[in-house]
């Protein structure tokens, strides 16, 4: 077992994109040796020791690696991106592209992530006790996969389009969420315990389910009947059928 | 002064030189006899030492291409380097930024690189881009063949006044060669239709073989240093290799006027399809080929496909729709006013794909078969087929059997059953292969006198890569000519060295050629041509006929090529 503290000294204002924090990065080095390693501020080159204070104790295996990050993060991206084992757990906030690309292991953010976390996951859990931002699980800028597996769950809100373009994996957000979810979603889960709107526009296969309220249903998805889920009642939809009549979506609406 | 390359193997097609151990001297940016106390000496020490890449054909600059880039942000995600001491960040991988264009083109050993259709009225985007694209030299070729002015002087058959407007054009948009892409097609595109090669453009009554034949004679009656360069109409239809066919015999009985062919038809591989349905599409590389071999007015370039997620680009906006009917992916179309068109959609190249596996054969069969090097030219028709980053392995491929019995492990069955590469034992040459990359491409584009060659008196643009011809097996190294290739020994342009060990350690700008048609067939007709020309501006176009010439500024290094 291997536990690394590393502490953010002081707040800043410009992001530092900081992919190197994943426990396959920094499993089994020295607290100089991760000091030494490459952040780029801005589009400065700096070092990580130049904003944390690091500690390690214990060594092992990225599996056997766990971090745990403190101070002001909230300026703080790309924590976790790519990791496949161990764990994270940030003790606040932090900024966008938390656990993005990853593949394995666990973070937990004990505060609120900023836009696309858990974008593009392949595997893993992504455990946000606040509130997520926008383009939750989702695909980038131009791409057409998202989230292909793994599970996120927000004990907060989220925001908008959240699992666009989601293959695989599940997202479940225990409060509500803003427009479009599960936009242009191709499989895999959202579960919304608070309200939503226009779920599913352009989904084609995968299942999102709404328990809260539903704000401007979309006209693409035809009613099926009610279904019973662990003794509750749902309406069942399909579609989105503005997508060349595909609409092999479902949409469950509490 | 000057640069003295020693002991290279030097392969010089244009020079009968095919791997004979010698010096190339320069002094300033040409190739010279000798050079007495040079400023630099290169030890080759056995190297191949080969006049610098030509790319006759290839998408790399003005709106589409940025289109493109809008279009695709997922494609800049890669191919991404930082700015470093002499460059510029780079990103991309079908479709480049300007930086990254110049700096991978020279890093391969190009340094020359034609834009293959600049839309008239995008022409100040071209050369803005072109302006920021670092050292190779550039030029564009101008898509007159759907434009209004064109078709109405070829219905009324009066080709002195299209001589007029053609060789007006080419000042106003600093072209340096006709360009026709799906003629007729891509204004018919704008009702909704498309054309076949005799089937007559809606609204202007003329046929796309009439277009063909009208914009040949007036290229040969200009004396330009290109003929026409040609996408024929059809592309990407199965059966279409018959369109192919009928539009190099459309002008045959025409005269070049230099020694050059009389045709250029580009992308051949998207043009050499045959079968009634995706169902039984085949390979008809062969009957391409063979009328390659027996006619000498046409030359043709690839067009190569290869397996990969790439941005097709074209003027060809009903292609491209047809295109997003299949694969239902992202796709923007574009009419630029009375003159062309354009469509953008990503594609991914499937080897398990049978259509897509039958192109991949296709672009390889067609270099294979086409018996003479110089009527056959090594393109991709970047990012079309895939971008142009993938020429390493395709020369691996044209030079290695094993190479192509490797890959033919992993592609459909249906390139055994459908296409002929798997039949075929030809492996080409050093001196083939060059020829393809330069000395073709050189003097195809009339520039054979400064390009594609070592000649004395020739421009100093000097490829060497780390790769000992005399001791070299290609059919058993075709990895090493994938790695090798990519990167060179040295790229020297314009006399000065650019790239040194794969590395970029200059980034001089490069020039724009452009042609300037100055004889009496250019002018005689011009006012009587303006008076139409005015009139269509006042009527239709959205900008001023003041305001329509690009710019002498627009070119900050240009190179004027004085035609007639």
């Amino acid at each position: 077992m291997a536990k690394i503290t590393l502490t953010m000294r002081s707040s800043i204002t410009v992001p530092l994109e900081a992919e190197v924090i994943t426990p396959d990065g920094l499993a089994g080095k020295s607290e100089e040796e991760i000091k030494s390693l490459t952040v780029y501020h801005g589009n400065r080159e700096m070092k990580l020791g130049d904003f944390f204070d690091v500690s390690v104790e214990g060594s092992g295996d990225p599996a056997s690696t766990e971090i745990i990050m403190k101070g002001d993060l909230t300026r703080v991206k790309r924590i976790g991106e790519g990791m496949t084992a161990g764990s994270i757990v940030i003790e606040g906030s932090c900024d966008m592209h938390c656990g993005a690309l990853m593949r394995g292991g666990k973070i937990t953010v004990k505060g609120d992530a900023d836009a696309w976390a858990g974008r593009e996951m392949r595997g893993g859990e992504l455990v946000i006790e606040g509130n997520a931002g926008n383009y939750l699980g989702a695909g980038y800028r131009g791409e057409m996969t998202g989230m292909r597996g793994g599970k996120i769950t927000v004990e907060g809100d989220a925001g908008d389009y959240i699992g666009e373009h989601m293959a695989g994996g599940e997202i479940l957000v225990k409060g509500n969420v803003g427009i479009l979810p599960g936009l242009s979603m191709t499989g895999g889960r959202i579960i919304i315990e608070g309200s939503a709107t226009m779920p599913g526009g352009e989904m084609t296969k995968g299942e999102i389910i709404v328990k809260g309220e539903v704000y401007d249903m979309l006209p693409g998805f035809r009613f099926e009947g009610e279904e019973e889920i662990e003794g509750k009642r749902f309406r069942k939809h399909t579609g989105d059928l503005a997508v060349r009549g595909v609409g092999k979506g479902v949409l469950l609406l509490g | 002064m000057g640069i003295l390359i020693k002991n290279g193997v030097v392969y010089d097609p244009a020079q009968g030189i095919y791997g004979e151990k010698m010096d190339i001297s320069i002094d300033g940016d040409k190739i010279v006899e000798d050079v007495s106390s040079p400023e630099r000496v290169i030890d080759a020490e056995g190297r191949l030492v080969v006049p610098g890449g030509v790319e006759l054909h290839s998408h790399i600059a003005g709106g589409k291409v940025n289109a493109g880039r809008i279009m695709r942000p997922e494609d800049g995600r890669k191919g991404r380097a930082p700015r470093g001491r002499l460059t510029r960040a780079c990103s991309g991988f079908s479709i480049l930024n300007t930086f990254s264009t110049g700096y991978t083109y020279a890093r391969m050993g190009y340094t020359t690189t034609f834009e293959a259709a600049m839309p008239p009225l995008l022409a100040r985007h071209t050369h803005e881009e072109f302006e920021d694209m670092p050292i190779t030299d550039k030029g564009a070729l101008v898509l007159l063949d759907n434009n209004w002015m064109t078709m109405e002087y070829v219905k009324a058959g009066d080709l002195d006044r299209l001589a007029a407007y053609v060789s007006w054009m080419f000042g106003a948009t600093k072209a340096y060669g006709i360009k026709i892409v799906n003629p007729g097609g891509v204004e018919a595109w704008g009702w909704g239709k498309n054309c076949s090669i005799n089937d007559p453009v809606p609204h202007f009554d003329v046929t796309p073989k009439e277009i063909i034949r009208a914009l040949a004679k007036v290229n040969e009656e200009l004396k330009l240093p290109h003929s026409i360069h040609i996408h024929c109409n059809d592309l990407g239809h199965p059966g279409n290799f018959e369109t192919t066919l009928e539009t190099y015999e459309a002008v045959k009985d025409i005269t070049a006027s230099s020694d050059r062919q009389v045709m250029h038809a580009t992308h051949t591989q998207f043009h050499a399809y045959g079968g009634s349905s995706w169902k039984d599409f085949e390979s008809k590389a062969d009957a391409i080929a063979d009328y390659v071999n027996k006619n000498d007015h046409i030359t043709i370039d690839l067009g190569a496909v290869m397996f990969c997620d790439t941005t097709t680009m074209t003027a060809d906006g009903p292609m491209e729709y047809s295109l997003h009917t299949l694969s239902r992916r992202k796709w923007s179309n574009h009419d630029v006013e009375l003159e062309t068109g354009s469509g953008i959609i990503p594609v991914a190249y499937s080897p398990k794909v049978p259509v897509n596996a039958i192109q991949w054969a296709v672009g390889i069969e067609l270099a294979l078969l086409i018996e003479d090097p110089w009527k056959v030219v090594l393109t991709t028709d970047h990012p079309n087929g895939c971008p142009f980053t993938f020429y390493p392995e395709i020369i691996a491929l044209l030079m290695s059997k094993p190479k192509r019995e490797e890959m033919l492990k992993g592609v459909s069955d249906a390139v055994g059953r459908r296409a002929l590469i798997a039949t075929i034992d030809r492996e080409l040459t050093w001196g083939e292969i060059i020829t393809m990359t330069r000395s073709a491409p050189a003097k195809i584009l009339g520039l054979s006198e400064s390009k594609g060659t070592l000649r004395v008196g020739a421009d100093a643009d000097v490829a060497i890569y780390d790769i000992m011809p005399e001791s070299f097996d290609p059919a058993k190294g075709y990895r090493e000519i994938e790695e090798k290739l990519m990167r060179t020994f040295y790229t020297v342009k314009g006399g000065e060295v650019v790239v040194k060990d794969g590395e970029i350690v200059a980034t001089p700008p490069g020039r724009t050629y452009w042609v300037n048609p100055v004889g009496e067939r250019a002018h005689a007709m011009r006012e009587e041509m303006l008076k139409d020309l005015e009139a269509k501006f006042d009527a239709y176009y959205t900008v001023s006929m003041a305001n329509y010439p690009v710019q002498d500024e627009y070119l900050s290094h240009p190179l004027e090529i004085r035609a007639g």
